[in-house]
């Protein structure tokens, strides 16, 4: 946490030195979120998070008596789930608390506006709700937490990237294009950070979620009757 | 307590546990008896609902293992092979954190935390780290697990597996002591503990039962050729030929001679007993005896005699108990 919370704040500050070096027409939040090193750094946290919640139980045994215990499998799920993802937010939110901080010691509120704060800081949420719960379908499936963390990064970066596909070779405008739009999480996290609050991504990634955590469900139940 | 009806678990090209049918009454404590691999850990995880069953149903506690797993796994207190924990809890923590899970309150489950703490000896290392505990400490911790909901039904899948002979001790007398209040169905192949604590024995061998008996009478329904060892002071080859003509006798072996004494051992009949006969040998011959005994069948004889595989030979009688 305190190694996240390090590197953004460093991150933070190079691009406050960026601005003032450079103007530019974005806000700073907008510049903030829209730097790829910021996502770097910000994918590797839903592995940490996520490999063990059930890779560890696997391997450890200890799954056994947790799901012979009188709790139904969904409330073991959703229980992991919802503390991974309270984790993931005690994470981020000092690194939120960045905009306020340079707010009140800069006195400088033209940097950036209320609503795309908000937008971004719900951004953030509905971004975490979806991998946290990728990462827990992925420690779902394996024994081993190294596994898990690899398939977690590697999906979350994949998803990320399908945001860029439609940059390639195909022609503006086109049906892919929009399509490709669609599961952009920079085009969301632009149209956000403008201060822009769109229906449309926050049923994406919530309806996502939902189906990866009931794949999750049926990959634990699925002990029951592999053979 | 439990009833088992033709319980089956298949895994792909084998059957782990094949139509399996047992009952346990309320109060007993039943020894689960097999080699590695019988499928002893497989029907224990299917009677817990941590795996489903390819065929069959069970009842547990009066609920069907189907139907109504969460009350079973109310009622019930299992400790699973191995003893999984979490090795960077502390052991009073480890507890609420299960008390917690079994669904207690917070007052309920510190009270059931101690009580289960005091059952098992637990108290002096309530602070301690599971993770640098003795293994003969985390079956403990595993067992006050076990009694947190105040189970009627306990299930063990060997308790005593990796212990040392003091800690099995141990165990054995702890587990003794909760037979008075519980009803335990104990998963094992160490045969002395069965005979020491269980009433009654289901021995199963490649997911089929062979046999279900108490311990006595399976070592009585044994009919293993009976064996008399004798030691004795006199002319040996004459000795040898009258014992060889004793009614009964099959076989005689001459085991040790030390300076004048000559021990034998004497294959008889199932179920004779020649040592009279031999005693009265010896006194008309004016031969001196300094040994007589017969080998006593144990639950291992028995054991043995169900699980091993005697190509070409009649199984014997208790083996037909399916």
């Amino acid at each position: 946490m305190a190694l996240f919370t390090f590197l953004n704040g460093w991150l933070f500050a190079s691009m406050i030195n960026a601005m003032q070096m450079r103007v530019s027409s974005r806000s700073l939040v907008y510049n903030f979120f829209d730097s790829g090193w910021f996502w770097m750094g910000f994918f590797i946290l839903f592995p940490l998070i996520t490999m063990r919640l059930f890779a560890e139980e696997k391997k450890m045994g200890t799954i056994e008596g947790l799901l012979t215990a009188p709790v139904r499998t969904t409330d073991v799920l959703l229980g992991k789930y919802f503390a991974a993802l309270l984790g993931f937010l005690v994470i981020v939110t000092p690194m939120y608390l960045f905009f306020f901080l340079f707010e009140a010691i800069t006195g400088e509120g033209a940097a950036f506006q209320g609503g795309a704060l908000w937008g971004v800081g719900l951004g953030i949420v509905i971004v975490g709700i979806f991998n946290v719960a990728l990462g827990t379908l992925a420690s779902a499936l394996t024994a081993n937490q190294l596994i898990a963390a690899m398939l977690t990064y590697v999906f979350a970066m994949l998803h990320y990237f399908l945001g860029f596909l439609h940059k390639f070779g195909v022609v503006p405008g086109s049906a892919w294009t929009g399509g490709m739009t669609y599961f952009s999480t920079t085009e969301h996290m632009r149209a956000l950070s403008g201060g822009l609050i769109d229906s449309g991504p926050i049923i994406y990634y919530v309806s996502f979620s939902v189906l990866l955590l009931s794949i999750a469900f049926h990959v634990i139940e699925s002990r029951k009757w592999r053979v | 307590m439990i009833e088992v009806k033709k319980l089956t678990k298949r895994y792909a090209g084998r059957t782990a546990v094949d139509a399996i049918s047992f009952e346990v009454d309320k109060g007993e404590v039943v020894g689960f008896l097999g080699p590695n691999g019988a499928g002893k850990s497989t029907t224990i995880r299917m009677l817990t609902c941590f795996l489903s069953a390819s065929d069959g149903t069970a009842n547990v506690g009066g609920y069907d293992i189907y139907k109504d797993s969460i009350k079973v796994r109310r009622h019930l207190g299992y400790m699973p092979e191995n003893v999984p924990l979490y090795l960077d809890m502390r052991v009073s923590e480890y507890l609420t954190f299960r008390a917690k899970v079994k669904g207690m309150r917070h007052r309920e489950a510190k009270r059931a935390v101690d009580e289960a703490m005091n059952i098992c000896s637990l108290d002096e290392v309530d602070r301690k780290m599971i993770g640098t505990l003795s293994k003969g400490y985390r079956q403990r911790v595993g067992l006050a697990d076990a009694l947190l909901n105040k189970p009627d039904l306990l299930i063990l899948d060997e308790p005593t597996n990796g212990l040392d002979p003091n800690q099995i001790r141990q165990a054995r007398e702890l587990i003794k002591r909760l037979g008075e209040r519980h009803t335990i169905l104990i998963s094992t192949h160490i045969l002395s503990e069965v005979e020491m604590t269980c009433g009654r024995v289901i021995i199963i061998d490649r997911g089929k039962i062979k046999a279900s008996d108490s311990p006595q009478n399976l070592i009585q329904r044994l009919r293993k050729p009976g064996e008399v060892l004798l030691e004795m002071s006199g002319d040996a080859s004459e000795a040898e030929k009258k014992l060889a003509a004793l009614e009964g006798v099959n076989q005689i072996k001459c085991l040790d001679t030390q300076e004048n004494w000559t021990s034998f051992s004497i294959t008889t009949d199932s179920n004779f007993d020649v040592r009279e006969e031999i005693a009265a040998l010896m006194r008309s011959e004016n031969w001196k005896i300094r040994e007589l005994a017969s080998r006593a069948a144990s639950l291992e004889d028995a054991f043995v005699d169900l699980i091993e595989e005697k190509p070409g030979l009649c199984r014997s009688g208790v083996s037909n108990v399916e």
